[in-house]
């Protein structure tokens, strides 16, 4: 009887371990769309209000890289306010983090007015824009596509656009594809775990 | 007999990942790279755009109408893929299959039109199409998709054949070269059903289990 007792109790405290073991170190699930590409991401050059910006100038950093644009009604301003939840729900971690927005009008943006446009959301965010090919190279190696359409007289054209954001990591990977509309705690949650 | 628990627990921590690494319980296809944005025009006159592959899985290949035999019969490999489509347990998600030519001038509506008649192309299934906008073309082939090709003297081009199979997400999952000894539509199907075997049994806690297939890299052959 002893004996069974020792060994139930020997299994029972394995199973345990185990279970604790798969609960601890279990894989992280990201609130996103995981990319595992060995290769850099494509390195840009656009125009922001000092001149030149390159993804590369970055390095060390994760990026959370977005397409929009300033005269851009819904989807934009609400995903910029919830990247600066995002980076208040980061804390001290916020220094690790840079937002670049990339204006995909780049008719009617200007590098300031993306800056302005950016830095109402957080003064941390990056507003950048660039020639229309640039802008259209840029776009499509992101998997982005926007297509101007007519407006009313009140906003002009419009612009439909790839609503997604792209996190590239410290060593300039692409590792992180993010919907638009998920929750900004979700989002620093995935941030803080590339961070560490 | 604590001596006996804290090896067979030691054990256990090496040899679980190793037996997940080494006996895979779970294939899964690599998230390779994003596919590119692009917008494309089809046989019909239609817009096509990667937003509106969004939700879909999809098959391209790469090719032009004009090509000299022999030339990469990747048409041949489509059809079947198309043909067999029933036999994959593909859930919610449609499968698309989308050949996009590198030679707009050429390839015209007309022409893409008259090619997907003459491969036997169901509409619904499978597009022919080129770029919207030609000076985008090499960022959308050569650049998001990967596929070299360059347009020789003589009008002809000289090309890597390949399919890409890309997920609902826009992620590419699969490359396969082109190669006329292989029957490749047999495991890019076989890629297939492992992608909608992801997609629809990737929830809750399986959702960790086919994490731990990426990290281990359990890949299907």
């Amino acid at each position: 009887m002893k004996r069974l007792i020792i060994i139930g109790g020997s299994v029972a405290i394995v199973l345990i371990v185990i279970l604790a073991i798969v609960f601890f170190v279990r894989p992280y699930v990201f609130h996103g769309t995981v990319i595992q590409s060995p290769d850099p991401a494509y390195d840009f050059t656009l125009e922001g209000t000092s001149g030149p910006v390159s993804l590369s100038d970055f390095r060390g950093k994760v990026v959370v890289l977005y397409f929009g644009y300033t005269f851009c009604p819904d989807v934009c301003p609400a995903t910029m306010a919830d990247l600066a939840r995002t980076m208040e729900d980061l804390g001290k971690r916020a220094g690790d983090v840079q937002v670049i927005m990339v204006s995909v009008d780049p008719g009617r943006d200007t590098p300031e007015t993306v800056e302005k446009y950016v830095q109402t959301f957080d003064p941390s965010f990056i507003g950048l824009t660039g020639t229309e090919a640039q802008i259209a190279e840029t776009a499509s190696m992101y998997g982005i596509y926007y297509f101007k359409h007519e407006g009313t007289a009140a906003t002009g054209y419009l612009i439909d656009h790839t609503a997604s954001m792209m996190v590239i990591n410290q060593d300039g990977r692409l590792k992180l594809v993010l919907s638009f509309g998920t929750p900004p705690a979700d989002i620093a949650a995935d941030l803080k775990h590339m961070i560490n | 007999m604590r001596r006996r628990i804290l090896i067979a627990v030691l054990v256990l921590v090496v040899a679980a990942p190793l037996a997940f690494a080494i006996f895979q319980p779970i294939q899964v296809l690599p998230r390779i790279r994003l596919a590119p944005g692009f917008s494309l025009i089809d046989q019909d006159g239609n817009r096509v755009t990667s937003e509106d592959m969004r939700g879909s899985f999809v098959l391209y290949d790469f090719t032009y109408s004009q090509c000299p035999e022999p030339c990469a019969n990747l048409d041949a490999t489509m059809r079947q893929v198309q043909d067999r489509v029933g036999e994959i347990d593909l859930g919610d998600v449609p499968l698309r299959l989308v050949t996009i030519s590198f030679d707009p001038e050429r390839d015209t509506q007309e022409v893409l039109l008259e090619k997907a008649q003459a491969v036997g192309a169901d509409p619904a299934v499978w597009q022919f199409a080129t770029v919207e906008n030609p000076s985008l073309l090499k960022t959308i082939i050569g650049g998001g998709f990967e596929d070299y090709y360059a347009q020789n003297e003589d009008g002809s081009f000289t090309f890597d054949p390949k399919f890409v199979l890309v997920d609902g997400w826009g992620t590419i999952r699969g490359e396969y070269q082109y190669r006329s000894s292989v029957p490749e539509a047999d495991r890019i199907i076989r890629h297939i059903g492992v992608l909608s075997d992801e997609v629809q049994k990737s929830t809750g806690a399986a959702s960790v289990a086919y994490e731990a297939a990426h990290l281990f890299l359990c890949y299907a052959k």
